[in-house]
């Protein structure tokens, strides 16, 4: 079944909890309430019409700084300065969070893409574990690396960090600490060149250069 | 040894005999017991939880992020093309497979066209790749049920299949082989196409049956495995395993065929499920043989990438220039050696990716212990954890 025609079925079943459909030559969207969307995924899993029986990927994403206009970030990404210590700034980030659902249907082979928004101090979304089970490491991994509180989650430690680190690097704002517990974290710097060359002379590898990589 | 409806009757969680007083006197409780993140058997620096009421587990909770390097952010801060290396440490057992996913979600984003010729090198790499990395599935699995012998037997072949991939790609762990457009280097001028199908036919006609004589019909290794940790078609689904886990289980689904990409439909060969042959579909020895009889399909497709290898350009873009990806976000998945390996990945116009997720098939597929393991033996819970085939390097990222 084409996208539309799922976002359709979907439209009719919430009502004012489907909030747009947005036609894509890659890949078509729809946008959903963060309240609604365990109903609208139960829908579109139990439906025998959409039948989607796989979640195949639950992304936690970051909307600070992102451009609409496609013209690049408006905003730099903080990352380590040229002596490798992390970036101190005082921007307050004011972006929307939002989680994307990447849903397939294996006996009727159709794919379909849910996406919601949900303000950056406000961003609790309910669970949709009950209902795929690999959801819910998803979404330890969406509240470790970005902050989204998953409302009725069993199981709602993080997944990849320690259970005691501060802050969710991956927010557009996010800080490396100095220290932890004790630890001095001493950055490096990940995206300079280790073997910078002034000159380019012959020796230099025709790659290596700084702005290529 | 194998999974018997008694005691996986008896090992229901919360219902064990320590509940009960049934020794007055004598009060008995679960045992707590780490298995890893330094454990042979765990396969990397996995670390499993688990309580355990004598040789029965009754909870397993695995504890990640022991290699984790954060990834997804460095890809926000450094070019498209400055990324590709960091895939190679996804799954280091097959690196190219990585490569491949990373190169097709981007160019998929930016509408780029890729050489025919550069396709077919990019899948005879990928499924070499592939290759080598079921060798060190069925070797290490192998191990872990005791058996020594095919691990030497099967690093003997992976060998072979690193010095292929060096003189394409120059390195031997991690290739960095692949970039937008096409790949770095052009197919070596010493013979490297007539070598490789010397090695594939090699591998098909001489050391499957090998390995087979060896380790698959083994009386013991079948005894080990077959009836042991069941994941049924619909668990799998749920869990979102993919790959030879899931192909295990019965389900007919591979990328590489029922969402294709790259120009695997051009070539003939099968996708392999498990059938059940040795005891229920869906347990250790299912996946092992998936596993084994998709060497055998790779060495088809290798063999027909190589002998209709076209000419031309292999890249697309000059290596020197830089990557602009228009703006824009899309979902790309390809079948990796693990299984169904997935870029998310948000473009806005920029040298850098807004967001790239990556769902990688070994984070997926290693959450099913979590219900599966339950009720086992310790020493099948083993055998589990070896037939999911996962690598620490993709899980944690």
């Amino acid at each position: 079944m084409e996208p539309n025609a799922i976002y359709e079925l979907l439209a009719a079943h919430l009502g004012d909890g489907a909030l747009a459909f947005t036609e894509h030559p890659l890949e078509p969207w729809a946008d959903v309430a963060p309240g609604r969307v365990a109903d609208a995924c139960r829908f579109l899993r139990d439906d025998p019409r959409l039948d989607f029986n796989q979640l195949m990927c639950l992304s936690g994403l970051d909307w600070d700084g992102h451009d609409a206009a496609g013209k690049g970030k408006s905003v730099a990404i903080l990352g380590y300065s040229d002596d490798g210590q992390p970036e101190k700034s005082d921007r307050v980030a004011t972006g929307e969070l939002g989680v994307a659902y990447h849903l397939y249907s294996h006996a009727l082979k159709h794919k379909f893409t849910l996406r919601l928004r949900v303000p950056r101090d406000a961003a609790t979304v309910p669970t949709v574990s009950g209902l795929w089970s690999t959801a819910a490491w998803h979404e330890r991994e969406a509240w470790d690396l970005l902050g989204i509180t998953f409302a009725g989650h069993p199981d709602p430690r993080r997944m990849l960090l320690e259970e005691d680190w501060v802050g969710h690097p991956l927010r557009k704002d996010y800080v490396m600490p100095d220290l932890w517990n004790g630890v001095p974290l001493q950055g490096q710097p990940y995206c300079a060149n280790p073997f910078p060359v002034a000159t380019g002379g012959p020796d230099q590898p025709a790659g290596d250069k700084p702005a290529e990589g | 040894m194998a999974n018997d409806p008694n005691v996986a009757k008896a090992a229901a969680p919360k219902r064990g005999w320590h509940d009960q007083d049934h020794v007055p006197g004598i009060k008995s409780e679960l045992l707590e017991l780490n298995m890893g993140p330094q454990h042979p058997a765990t396969h990397g620096v996995l670390r499993l939880l688990l309580q355990t009421d004598g040789e029965i587990v009754y909870k397993v909770t695995p504890v990640l992020g022991y290699l984790h390097r954060c990834a997804e952010k460095i890809a926000e801060g450094v070019t498209y093309k400055q990324w590709v290396v960091y895939t190679d440490r996804f799954d280091y057992l097959a690196p190219m497979c990585c490569n491949h996913a990373y190169v097709t979600a981007v160019e998929r984003l930016m509408g780029q066209q890729v050489p025919e010729r550069a396709e077919h090198i990019r899948i005879a790499v990928s499924e070499l790749s592939r290759i080598a990395s079921h060798l060190i599935a069925l070797a290490t699995f192998g191990l872990d049920m005791g058996a020594w012998t095919p691990l030497l037997y099967c690093f003997r072949e992976r060998e072979e299949i690193l010095n292929l991939l060096e003189r394409i790609s120059g390195g031997r762990m991690l290739y960095n082989y692949m970039i937008p457009g096409g790949v770095r280097y052009d197919v070596p001028n010493d013979n490297w196409v007539a070598d490789v199908l010397d090695f594939v036919d090699l591998m098909e006609h001489n050391k499957l049956p090998e390995y087979n004589t060896l380790l698959t019909y083994n009386k013991i290794f079948i005894e080990r495995t077959a009836d042991v940790g069941v994941i049924d078609a619909k668990t799998a689904l749920d869990y979102g395993c993919t790959g030879p886990v899931l192909r295990g289980s019965g389900v007919d689904f591979d990328c590489r065929r029922d969402d294709p990409y790259s120009l695997y439909h051009k070539f003939d060969w099968q996708v392999q499920v498990g059938r059940g042959e040795m005891g229920t579909v869906g347990d250790c020895w299912d996946r092992y043989i998936v596993r084994a009889r998709e060497i055998e399909q790779s060495c088809r497709i290798i063999r027909q990438a190589l002998q209709q290898l076209p000419d031309g350009p292999y890249q697309a873009i000059a290596l020197k220039a830089l990557v602009k990806v228009p703006a824009g976000a899309a979902y790309t998945r390809v079948e990796s050696a693990k299984g169904e390996l997935g870029h998310y990945l948000i473009a806005d116009g920029g040298q850098t990716a807004f967001r790239n997720k990556v769902r990688s098939p070994s984070f997926c597929n290693l959450q099913v212990v979590e219900k599966v393991g339950v009720g086992q033996m310790v020493s099948d819970l083993v055998a589990l954890v070896g037939s999911l085939d996962i690598v620490l390097g993709e899980i944690d990222r």
